[in-house]
């Protein structure tokens, strides 16, 4: 074809289009507050503590090799993430759903990871179809006449792909990067050719990321407790700037002191690596797995679409 | 915003991770390296800072931070942010896994030209110092909301009308994290300016260190 398919519908059927978004973010809001009530303390088992031999769970992601596990999703995302049309798309995210069921982890982080990526794509599956430029062969939805407001079936299918591959990537990350302790995974990754030192920086930032959650909250408490309403008032930026200013002295102050108790416990640069690490034939095979399979949707997408 | 997977066409991600491990081997240089846990400390407060919910008429917006960390660290920004954005993609990741590379450029390079503006301008009354961090901070969004434009746009003409949308959406963001900078630098001016000089002010020994109350 090589015209444009105009479709003039009834203004009122824009409401049909735009429905399905108002619901989707009512329900995000909603699961969000779901996932935010329940309760936190307890749930997290404690990173900071580094586990000793053996991993917690008992799913082929659990047992995999720490080094296989991280090179083999990693290439299967940048092959996922070079997809083009929306039903390889979904296939991935199929596959996602299924490493997610496979690997037991709890569903709970899953659904706060889809959150997460859920406010750009969904600002993505909104824009672009009215701002896709029509090109020949396309379908366009007009409401009402309004020329402007074109709807481009085109368009939403690429913003449909982009969104699905979005939601399978985030959700393969949980398999990813959470059967397996924080400091094993980081050790996986310097032996992969990661510095060693940015692995000790991310173990220590971990580490006090929930100090300075637990201050931040005590400092909040106490400005409720005297009075501070959050608004949209001037008031309220000076108060947060100082909140902010103040947390960024304590942390500041804390270094000193916590970089003098690691030294006088002996720091000299490096934290010790505790787990231990073996690649069987399982590890490869599994990894080529991924691989085979990414790189097979891949030419799915690229020479039979 | 954070940049999720599959926007991005993939030269684009495999480049921006390029770019961002040679920038980050950079700032690793330029840090000493008995001063890198404190820079991994200092990362997790700015962490802790940037899921602070700031009210914006119905919705909320959360503060980037990039010039303001680029004013507080100098070049060391660089590599706080990147920790800072690897550690949210092992928690709960905004942005995505393959767009990490281009999400860190996004927000690593406006700090860096922010700190480096705000140490030029930063003068030593009080008030010259709050106004060079409230710019700092409103430029530092801006800078990071161009950015981000412009690797949408990368995508193709399809994605100029969400690159659009970004910049637009940001407006309100980079107004708000210009006032909130200019306070916040404004009170560390009154009650720690040795973190405003250049180098974190971390290798001034604090002489109060013992006599800081922990709550």
């Amino acid at each position: 074809m090589s015209q444009v398919h105009t479709i003039h519908l009834p203004l009122w059927q824009l409401g049909l289009v735009l429905a399905p978004f108002l619901f989707f973010i009512l329900a995000a809001a909603g699961l969000r507050r779901l996932l935010h009530s329940q309760p936190e303390a307890g749930e997290e088992p404690d990173w900071s503590v580094p586990k000793l031999a053996g991993s917690s769970g008992k799913s082929p992601f659990h047992r995999w090799d720490v080094r296989c596990k991280i090179l083999s999703l990693l290439v299967y995302a940048f092959l996922i993430a070079s997809l083009r049309h929306l039903q390889p798309a979904l296939i991935a995210v199929g596959v996602s759903v299924f490493a997610l069921i496979l690997a037991r982890t709890p569903l709970s982080r899953a659904a706060f990871r889809f959150l997460a990526v859920s406010g750009f794509l969904s600002m993505l599956l909104l824009v672009m179809p009215f701002s896709a430029p029509a090109h020949a062969g396309d379908t366009v939805l007009v409401f009402g006449g309004l020329d402007v407001l074109g709807f481009n079936l085109r368009g939403l299918a690429v913003a449909g792909s982009i969104a699905a591959k979005g939601v399978a990537i985030a959700l393969l990350s949980e398999p990813l990067l959470n059967t397996a302790s924080l400091p094993v995974t980081l050790q996986g990754l310097t032996r992969l050719g990661v510095p060693r030192m940015f692995g000790q920086m991310l173990l220590i930032s971990h580490r006090y990321l929930h100090v300075f959650r637990d201050e931040a909250r005590r400092m909040a408490a106490a400005m409720q407790v005297r009075g501070f309403r959050n608004g949209s008032q001037m008031a309220t930026f000076k108060a947060v700037a100082n909140f902010l200013g103040m947390l960024f002295v304590r942390s500041f102050e804390r270094t000193e002191r916590v970089f003098d108790a690691m030294q006088a416990r002996g720091y000299q640069g490096r934290f010790p690596e505790t787990a231990e690490m073996h690649i069987c034939a399982w590890d490869v095979l599994f990894g080529l797995a991924w691989v085979l399979f990414g790189a097979a949707l891949l030419a799915f997408d690229l020479f039979w679409m | 915003m954070h940049i999720s997977d599959g926007v991005l066409p993939t030269s684009v991600t495999l480049g921006g991770y390029a770019l961002s491990i040679a920038i980050l081997a950079w700032s690793v240089r330029r840090t000493k390296s008995e001063e890198l846990p404190k820079v991994a400390v200092v990362s997790a407060a700015f962490f802790v800072a940037s899921l602070i919910h700031i009210p914006f008429g119905p919705t909320s917006v959360h503060l980037l931070l990039a010039g303001l960390s680029g004013a507080l660290l100098g070049s060391s920004a660089f590599l706080a942010i990147a920790l800072a954005l690897l550690l949210q993609s092992l928690l709960f990741q905004f942005g995505g896994l393959t767009a990490l590379g281009a999400n860190v450029l996004m927000m690593g390079l406006p700090a860096l030209a922010c700190g480096w503006l705000f140490q030029c301008f930063k003068g030593r009354t009080r008030t010259r110092q709050a106004i060079a961090g409230g710019l700092a901070g409103a430029l530092g969004t801006a800078l990071a909301a161009v950015i981000l434009a412009l690797l949408l746009a990368t995508g193709g003409e399809d994605f100029y009308g969400v690159a659009e949308f970004a910049l637009a959406a940001n407006i309100p963001v980079i107004i708000i994290e210009g006032v909130v900078s200019f306070f916040t630098i404004g009170f560390l001016a009154r009650v720690k300016p040795e973190l405003l000089e250049p180098g974190m002010g971390l290798t001034i020994q604090n002489p109060n260190r013992n006599e800081v109350p922990n709550p």
